[in-house]
């Protein structure tokens, strides 16, 4: 026996100031009681904006034009206030800094109940158990500003599940967060679905973890394009790809390389390990000497080099000690990824290499200068720094002055200027968005802005924070395919990140980074050959990637698979 | 980086009740506004540091010390300047000028001391719940220690903004005062943006905790006049009471 807990009945919605389509179009949707809902799709699909429909922010808080109706447990959301609609569902947002507002997480949990009214020995029961539940015993009177990003999420999920919704909406909660983050978040998720009463609803990018839901529904352009068991949409990967959205490796190269039928294609890697053996496969150890020469190779043909660290340690000010000896060299060409969790040091070691930070023992070079002696403007010549924040760098009217900026600043001349511009712009792909607003782009585009605008200065090393973050698959791709460009262009490139499979199929390099110190460094194929030694720093290589490793090899990418296996 | 003032300590202030502090702080004010004697103001601001040391609030003062010797600095200048009185010293820098100077900068130093020994020993749920028992609305009070709460958000957003933009070759450091002025732009509208995208968020995060569900709510954080509070209220108000008296009364 099911009941209806949330219904949608030809649900269309328009924002005020969009310019063309409807945010969501003719909608109809039921999700019954208990039930584990993921909603995936490109962005502007329409997700965020359902998700809002749901507690009524859509249309009391975002107006616009409102079709249809929405109904959670009986409520018309549309006709009730948005905090008595917060009774019977939760919502959880993306950005965790700015949902929390308390001086310490006990108050945070206690916002909620305090609002409707709950007893104060019943608050107190509650924020125990809502400690208990998203995992941060021993946290009570931390201030949330200092808890890690995984840690802020959770907390944020326990202060809207205090009010004790029967529902909760979570729009897109681990994009920001790094692998560990995510798990942590994921528990929850599967901690609340044990809950037979209780309706979950995650909206999502990450496929591999789609898994454990019951549902999943696909949207595009405000409708919904597929609705159904994971394992039945997961194996639809033209429709996926197609979508934009990241279609799973494994059924992805089982389908192209064999053309196994829908049915039998195998998700996880180790379903595929499984039907490599059973199709007698095997790997073709010519091809994959091949893949071998070929990283050699390129591991010689790098120049000089450009950025050299010794014993590099940092004290911030307050005492912490987030760099703890390290070493390392990039060479003229090279193409490294840095992996870690969030608090490992990464950032900081990356803000030593354009001379934003010092070193407090130990010594960074770039291109021969000292960075301690040189100015950052005089580094800057030679290493941009794109930060993870496109809004943080942008503030010009017109894409063209943004672009201006930097080589406007360094004196060049007005024709030198426009030519840099042009070239800038034609790199990321965007010419003839000279007189645009950048405020007015999408993220992905405002990335892209960024990245030009960095370009501008014509530095040989460009330094990348987490470029992929907050981009949808279609948008990350497009994203990776022009920093690879740039790199074979003559850029050497550094980049943090937290997405493994833009790693395994671009960087050349990785290093991995856990408390301060530098745990694992080499080429991309021999680190991520260690599934277990990558675990301890709390990674997860990509389907793929595992499902070679469990059959011996290590393969970085789908296409590479359908190249070494030798058919049986 | 913590850019938050509030220290989490358990002292004495901390225990006391929040409106005990904001009645110490007024009076502070007072006596700071209504006298011009230089030992009076060197008095008050020994009494203000002594009470902000059994909070252990002075490590905050600390890391303001430079924006109160630059205003300080600044009102000695401005006033010996600009002041006249008959000593002159050199060109119309008289003796009357520096002493007024150094009077009206204590007068800044000390109401900021004084509010950040407040800041510092207050949790913002404190304040605004001191507020509200003071008979304001929720909702405006909730308002005002938002207002306090999102000052050190600011000032962290603008720093990394700051760093992304020097990155791209933006230097603060040279030319003259206009120049400069405008080089502020590339940090000011990024942080104008930023902090806009994170209220809305903020806006919708309260709404959906169900902020504003009724009138009344129930508070977890308690407050209440102890006998400790009821003594220093008594000492604050005779303060108000007796510098007021001395002001308009005996001179």
């Amino acid at each position: 026996m099911s009941e209806n807990i949330i219904e949608l009945k030809n649900l269309s919605f328009r924002y005020k100031d969009q310019k063309e389509g409807k945010a969501l179009s003719d909608v109809n949707l039921t999700i019954d009681k208990g039930e584990f809902v993921l909603v995936m799709g490109p962005s502007g699909a329409g997700k965020s904006t359902m998700a809002k429909c749901l507690n009524g922010l859509v249309p009391r808080f975002n107006r616009g034009e409102y079709e249809g109706e929405t109904i959670v447990n009986g409520n018309i959301a549309k006709d009730t206030n948005v905090s008595t609609m917060a009774k019977e569902i939760g919502l959880v947002f993306q950005d965790f800094e700015s949902q929390l507002f308390s001086t310490n997480t006990k108050l945070e949990i206690a916002f909620g109940p305090e609002n409707f009214q709950v007893p104060r020995d019943e608050i107190h029961k509650r924020i125990l158990e809502m400690f208990e539940l998203v995992d941060l015993k021993g946290m009570e009177n931390r201030q949330p500003s200092t808890l890690s990003g995984g840690e802020k999420q959770r907390l944020a999920i326990g202060s809207v599940l205090s009010t004790y919704p029967k529902i909760v909406c979570m729009d897109e909660p681990t994009t920001d967060l790094d692998p560990l983050g995510k798990i942590g978040i994921f528990n929850i998720a599967s901690k609340l679905h044990a809950d037979e009463d209780f309706t979950l609803i995650i909206i999502e990018h990450e496929t591999e973890e789609s898994l454990n839901a019951d549902r999943l529904i696909l949207m595009q352009e405000g409708k919904i394009l597929r609705d159904g068991k994971p394992r039945d949409v997961l194996r639809e990967i033209e429709v996926m790809d197609n979508l934009g959205i990241m279609s799973l490796q494994i059924p992805k190269y089982f389908k192209e390389k064999f053309g196994v039928e829908k049915a039998d294609l195998p998700l996880t890697p180790e379903e595929g390990v499984e039907q490599f053996t059973a199709l007698g496969c095997a790997f073709d150890e010519q091809q994959y000497k091949q893949l071998l020469d070929a990283d050699a190779k390129r591991e010689e043909s790098y120049g000089e080099e450009l950025i050299h660290v010794e014993g590099l340690e940092h004290v911030y000010s307050n005492g912490n000690k987030a760099l703890n000896g390290m070493d390392f060299s990039v060479r003229d060409g090279e193409f490294v990824a840095i992996l870690g969790h969030n608090g490992s040091g990464k950032t900081t070691m990356v803000k030593h290499f354009n001379g934003l930070l010092t070193p407090t023992a130990g010594k960074v070079t770039v291109k021969g200068f000292d960075t301690t002696s040189t100015s950052i403007f005089e580094i800057g010549k030679h290493v941009g720094y794109v930060f993870q924040n496109p809004d943080h760098q942008i503030f010009s009217d017109t894409v063209y002055e943004e672009i201006a900026f930097s080589p406007k600043i360094r004196g060049c001349s007005e024709e030198e200027i426009d030519i840099r511009v042009k070239e800038a712009l034609a790199s990321v792909g965007m010419s003839g968005f000279e007189e645009e607003d950048p405020f007015s782009m999408t993220k992905g585009q405002r990335q892209r802005i960024a990245v030009a605008s960095v370009l501008s200065a014509r530095p040989e090393v460009i330094i990348l924070d987490e470029p992929t973050t907050g981009l949808d698959y279609k948008e990350q791709k497009q994203m990776m395919d022009l920093v690879k460009k740039l790199n074979q262009q003559g850029h050497t490139i550094i980049m943090i990140t937290h997405t493994m499979w833009v790693v395994s199929e671009y960087a050349h390099k990785v290093a991995v980074i856990k408390d301060g110190k530098m745990m694992m460094y080499g080429k991309t194929r021999d680190v991520f050959s260690k599934d277990e030694e990558l675990a301890k720093s709390f990674l997860k290589t990509p389907h793929i990637v595992n499902m070679s490793n469990r059959l011996g090899q290590t393969i970085l990418s789908v296409d590479e698979l359908k190249r070494c296996t030798k058919e049986g | 980086m913590d850019m938050f003032l509030y220290l989490d300590n358990d002292t004495f202030l901390h225990r006391l009740d929040p409106r005990t502090k904001m009645l110490v702080m007024l009076a502070s004010f007072v006596v700071a506004l209504m006298f011009y004697s230089l030992p009076t103001l060197l008095g008050l601001t020994l009494v203000i540091v002594l009470y902000g040391m059994a909070g252990k609030t002075l490590g905050n003062l600390k890391r303001i010390r430079f924006i109160l010797l630059m205003i300080a600095l600044f009102s000695v200048v401005l006033w010996s300047l600009t002041y006249g009185g008959p000593t002159k010293i050199l060109g119309p820098i008289s003796t009357e000028g520096i002493l007024y100077g150094i009077v009206i900068g204590m007068k800044f130093d000390i109401m900021i001391i004084s509010g950040m020994i407040f800041l510092s020993s207050t949790k913002v749920e404190e304040i605004s719940l001191g507020l509200v028992k003071l008979r304001l609305p929720y909702r405006g009070a909730f308002a005002f220690a938002t207002a306090i709460r999102m000052v050190p958000m600011i000032v962290a957003t603008s720093f990394t903004i700051a760093q992304a933009q020097k990155s791209r070759g933006l230097d603060l450091d040279s030319g003259n005062l206009l120049e400069r002025a405008k080089k502020y732009v590339p940090l000011l509208i990024p942080t104008i943006i930023s902090v806009i995208r994170g209220t809305n968020v903020f806006a919708m995060a309260l709404e959906s905790k169900g902020f504003g569900y009724s009138e009344d709510r129930t508070n977890y954080l308690q407050i209440s006049i102890k006998k400790g509070d009821y003594a220093i209220l008594f000492l604050a108000l005779i303060v108000i009471t007796v510098s007021t008296y001395f002001k308009f009364v005996v001179i």
